[in-house]
């Protein structure tokens, strides 16, 4: 089975897709000639010409509104913002056009939006961000966030043949930094919980970057500590949720955004509405606060869930 | 430290005794909000030993009571705090989720509050309960209310050992499994209970659990044998008025059992799990009834090194102090040998059983007068009435055998028959 | 307030409808005419009746009419070939006729029966039958401007002989959609015919205090052109989307087609347009659209009484079939957020341009 980064393994569920089906296209800024400013794309336009691997204007709203439109008449476009940040400009396309249309009219609108996110590489505030909590709230978009390479092919593969609008998380961090088995060929993974590490004391529920985090942390912990990579935000694995609670009845939520109604925020009122019976200790978080992610190093490290952090809250919990 | 200024100061779980480790609140003698001052009982404290007052550490008013009666903890616990000086007038529970409540009135008076650090942030919810959380040492989670109901699990008699004692899911888990194969966790299987509750008591029920133990894990064995006792009974009516030694042979016998001991120290030891220790000194335990209360066995330590009337005196003193509950945890444990004399009542014949983790019990019944068979100084075979008295001896097979039994009984027995009335 | 919102109009002359030599136009059969006007006369009679329904309490909600500006959705939908793709907009109820919707399920849809085209999920004209190729408009305008822009792209990327239409108001071309949308088309040359209704006014608000350059003027800024017509001529609007429509084919990329109407109602049946010069509405008043087409057709022989009962009729009938619909489930309140299998495509609807009919493409 090959190794390839996790980055790598976005490139080859593209690769796949445009090949195996027509309707597929890729579109965004810079991801055709250059490659796209993180190489996602590199070499495509090559293999698969400019029809299928189109530079836009710098629109982020048309980029997602020229989406829809070519959606619902039966393409299968994935768009790409440059930076997860700057899908706020195309906030409204995505939200009340994509998002509505099949409620309002039975039109399903299968695009898909690319979102490199996350920080830890001084960004700074427009380049850090991980917008995931915005689209969790808007009804009628899913929002898939893998943490390995192998969940990074498959579920891009998903979401591409989903008729739904889709929000895929790739983490900036991760891009080049994990590595893993990839299988070749074209699979789906589907949109559940994984158990990254099976564990008995504790819970830590993760997504993203933040499972690397966490497995790190809790790794040499004296005791048997369960991390699980949600992978899917929306639909959220509300089962695996709720049976690894069961089993451990200590949880430990990270979130790398910021705390207010983070994913993690969705994930404790799960909790304490479905599995109050099963908690040993109150349901915690560790999460960024709410600020703009700063640029500078020391000010960066200060805010992001370390390592460190997460550890301790795990021992604090441990030991209620 | 001034006294101007006000200061808290902590009541704590006393290591009541070298071994002890933990304790239980039996009763708060005071409440948030009263005054008390130093040395005033503030609480009484059971340590599967005794039961004791615990006298305030300070002069003050005890603003905070962190374990609620009837709840276990590890010495060394905060159980309450006093706080003395001006400022000692809040009563209530405990600190009302401080890093919570005070961002949100800061932010609802002016501006909006600066998002907390991130260590703050973390830091809220396990160093400041916030007012909807019970203090840790008194609250049972849901899972383990839970678990407790499912299992029939008495909560009360769960050991915590989370955060301030407090009772988690893996204790109540282990409580449910021990309930089938727990362990001797104490020296004593008696202990004084301060409460009486429902229809057992709880010290018969924990009599009776220490029982149901020390036959489960002993392999008990009883072997009697006959002795006379006249000369023994001669001592004792011999014995001075004003001397203590006229209220039962069980003195005499003690000492001369101690006396068997040290030609047979195979039973003056103890047997925990594999490890079989015999020990040099007779540290002696001597069952007191405290009525319907049951039994204690306080431990008269190095025995061994006391004459009779001493041991009177010993014996006298401490069933006086176990039936007012004054006995000291060291007071309780470390026996090496138990004797118990139950035969004021009439009986002839028992099977004790056996004080773990030692190896052996002597038991004294009553002394009758029977007409025996003896050798008179002719070698006639005549029959006399004499004092007779049966002796009781049960013994562990797994540390001993019949023969050694015997031997000891036969060993004492000699002793019992030639007393001249020396020690 | 301005006395007269013309001048912009009137500065630029408004090209008349093309002409054969005997002075019919070049591209409308009479039964076209007909048609044309029968779109407008049921589009005014279900909003007439839509508007009575809502004074009596039975449309919830807001109401919008395009009273006065009917031509320009007929008109411009008219133009439209069986597999283009249409955006209309909340005056357009036009568009959605011509393309075969019917009545009942429009007068349904205000009404918010189960049997509306949106099931009670969307309000009034906020609905797009997808089996005639029509998408909904959302309230954010112009947003569908972008989504017409990908509808053209998807067709252009495949090579297909087919446009994509979308209306817009003039208050719409303030937002960045729009000029993302216009930049978009015109830099990829794209098949889509943007509809610019300039009807005056955007709520309150008048043309001068909503752009400094005319949209028309500017479409040359993003590298197309621009034309103004009559938008009270549904025949003249006809005729220049249908130019607009072979530039596209022809790949001559996107066209920007100002109609300038005037919106004779309030921005909603809630709006009192006191802000309307009094004059203006006078003014417009005598271009009516409608009675302009019924005078040419009645011109041609036709009983436009006749034709005008016969729509009326079908509007009660309609009206009647809605008020008996029933109310949408409360349970099906929660279904259909996400798509599921493979999407439906999108249906055709009538294109009932006789041009069509003779597969002129």
């Amino acid at each position: 089975m090959p190794t390839m980064t996790y980055l790598e393994a976005i490139s080859d569920a593209l690769r796949e897709q445009l090949r195996a089906d027509e309707r597929v296209f890729v579109m965004g800024e810079d991801v055709s000639a250059f490659g796209g400013a993180f190489k996602v794309t590199d070499g495509f336009v090559e293999e698969f010409g400019e029809q299928r691997v189109i530079d836009t204007p710098l629109a982020e709203a048309a980029i997602i509104g020229t989406a829809v439109g070519a959606a619902v008449v039966g393409m299968r476009p994935v768009c790409e913002m440059q930076f997860a940040d700057f899908v706020a400009c195309g906030f409204d396309q995505l939200v009340n056009v994509a998002g509505k249309a099949h409620y309002r009219f039975g039109l399903a609108v299968p695009i898909v939006v690319r979102l490199p996110s996350g920080g830890g590489f001084s960004g700074g505030p427009f380049h850090s961000q991980n917008p995931e909590a915005w689209f969790m709230h808007a009804p009628g978009i899913k929002v898939l966030a893998p943490s390995i390479a192998e969940d990074a092919k498959g579920l891009l593969t998903a979401a591409i043949r989903d008729p739904n609008p889709v929000v895929f998380l790739e983490h900036k961090h991760l891009y080049r930094r994990v590595k893993g088995e990839v299988p070749p060929g074209i699979y789906e993974t589907p949109m559940t919980a994984r158990v990254a590490r099976e564990g008995s004391d504790l819970t830590v529920i993760a997504y993203g970057a933040m499972v690397h985090a966490a497995l790190e942390a809790t790794e040499q912990l004296d005791a048997s500590v369960e991390v699980l990579d949600l992978r899917s935000l929306v639909p959220l694995d509300e089962a695996a949720i709720l049976a690894s609670v069961a089993k451990t009845s200590k949880v430990l939520i990270v979130d790398e955004a910021n705390e207010t109604c983070a994913a993690g925020a969705q994930v404790a009122a799960l909790i304490a509405e479905r599995a109050f019976e099963q908690l040993d200790g109150p349901i915690r978080r560790v999460a960024t606060p709410d600020v703009p992610i700063p640029f500078s190093p020391p000010l960066e490290q200060a805010v992001l869930p370390s390592v460190d952090r997460i550890r301790d809250a795990c021992r604090d919990l441990l030991d209620y | 430290m001034p006294a101007e200024t006000s200061s808290t100061t902590d009541v704590v779980m006393p290591q009541l005794g070298v071994s002890v480790v933990e304790g239980t609140v039996i009763r708060w003698l005071k409440q948030p909000g009263d005054h008390v001052d130093a040395d005033e009982p503030i609480c009484e404290v059971d340590t599967d030993k005794i039961v004791t007052d615990i006298p305030s550490p300070t002069t003050g008013t005890l603003t905070e009571i962190l374990v609620n009666q009837g709840t276990t903890v590890e010495v060394g616990t905060v159980l309450a705090r006093i706080t003395s000086g001006s400022a000692g007038l809040r009563a209530g529970p405990v600190g009302s989720g401080r890093a919570h409540t005070g961002l949100a009135a800061g932010a609802r008076a002016s501006s909006p509050p600066p998002a907390r650090s991130a260590e703050a942030a973390d830091a809220g919810a396990s160093h400041a309960p916030s007012p909807s959380m019970p203090v840790a040492g008194a609250y049972h989670s849901p899972v383990v209310q839970r678990l407790a109901d499912e299992r029939g699990v008495d909560l009360t008699g769960v050991v915590g050992t989370g955060r301030s004692g407090r009772v988690r899911k893996q204790d109540v888990l282990a409580a449910a499994r021990a309930s089938e194969d727990r362990p001797l966790h104490t020296e004593s299987p008696y202990r004084p209970d301060g409460e009486a509750r429902g229809q057992l008591s709880r010290m018969r029920r924990a009599i009776g659990a220490h029982m149901k133990r020390s036959l489960d894990t002993a392999a008990t064995c009883t072997t009697w044998m006959e002795a006379d006792m006249s000369r023994v009974e001669a001592a004792r009516r011999g014995a001075k008025a004003s001397s203590l030694l006229g209220v039962t042979p069980l003195p005499i016998v003690a000492r001369a059992a101690m006396d068997a001991l040290a030609e047979h120290p195979a039973l003056n030891a103890t047997l925990e799990g594999e490890r079989y220790t015999r020990h040099d000194a007779v540290h002696l335990g001597v069952a007191v009834s405290l009525g319907e209360d049951g039994l204690i066995v306080p431990v008269i330590r190095d025995a061994h090194t006391l004459t009779v009337e001493q041991l009177g005196i010993a014996i006298r003193e401490l069933a006086r102090r176990a039936r007012k509950q004054q006995l000291t945890p060291d007071e309780v444990t470390g026996g090496t040998f138990t004797v118990t004399n139950p035969g004021q009542f009439g009986s002839l014949m028992a099977t004790p059983v056996i004080n773990q983790p030692q190896v052996a019990i002597l038991d004294l019944e009553a002394v009758v007068k029977r007409a025996i068979v003896i050798e008179d100084d002719d070698g006639n075979d005549v029959i006399e009435i004499r004092p007779q008295t049966i002796l009781g001896l049960s013994w562990d097979h797994r540390a001993l055998d019949g023969a050694q039994a015997a031997q000891f009984l036969g060993a004492l027995r000699r002793r019992l028959e030639s007393w001249n009335g020396r020690s | 307030m301005e006395t007269s919102s013309l001048r912009p109009a009137e500065a630029r002359p408004v090209p008349a409808a093309p002409e054969d030599a005997a002075g019919a136009p070049a591209h409308l059969t009479t039964a076209d005419r007909i048609e044309l006007l029968r779109a407008m006369l049921l589009m005014r009679a279900i909003e007439a009746r839509a508007l009575a329904l809502y004074r009596q309490g039975r449309v919830p909600g807001s109401f919008y009419d395009g009273f006065g500006q009917e031509a320009v959705s007929v008109g411009a939908a008219f133009a439209l070939g069986p597999r283009d793709r249409l955006c209309p907009l909340h005056r357009d109820l036009g568009a959605h006729l011509v393309r075969g919707v019917a009545p009942a399920r429009i007068l349904a849809q205000y009404m918010g029966r189960a049997s509306g085209v949106t099931g009670g999920r969307d309000g009034n004209v906020h609905f797009g039958d997808p089996a005639s190729g029509v998408i909904g408009m959302v309230s954010m305008l112009p947003d569908m401007m972008c989504v017409a822009t990908g509808m053209a792209m998807a067709f252009k990327l495949r090579g297909e002989p087919r446009v994509a239409l979308t209306w817009f108001g003039d208050g719409a071309t303030s937002r960045g959609d729009f000029h993302e949308a216009m930049n978009w088309a015109g830099v990829q040359r794209l098949p889509v015919v943007f509809v610019l209704e300039n009807n005056q006014f955007a709520y309150s608000t008048p043309l001068s205090k909503q752009f400094a350059v005319d949209p028309v003027e500017r479409a040359r800024a993003y590298g197309f052109p621009g034309v103004t017509v009559d938008g009270n001529d549904v025949e003249a609007v006809f005729e220049a989307v249908l130019e607009a429509r072979v530039r596209a084919l022809a790949g001559e990329g996107p066209t920007l087609v100002e109609a300038v109407t005037m919106r004779m109602h309030g921005h909603a049946a809630h709006d009192d347009m006191r802000y309307v010069p009094p004059g203006l509405l006078a003014e417009w008043g005598e271009r009516d659209p409608i009675e302009r087409q019924q005078q040419r057709v009645a011109e041609l022989g036709i009983d436009v009484d006749a034709l005008r009962a016969a729509v009326d009729a079908e509007v009660e009938a309609a009206a009647a079939e809605a008020s008996a619909a029933p109310m949408p489930d409360p349970a099906d309140a929660v279904r259909g957020v996400f798509a599921e299998g493979e999407p439906v495509p999108l249906g055709d609807g009538r294109a009932p341009w006789s041009g069509f009919v003779e597969a002129l493409s």
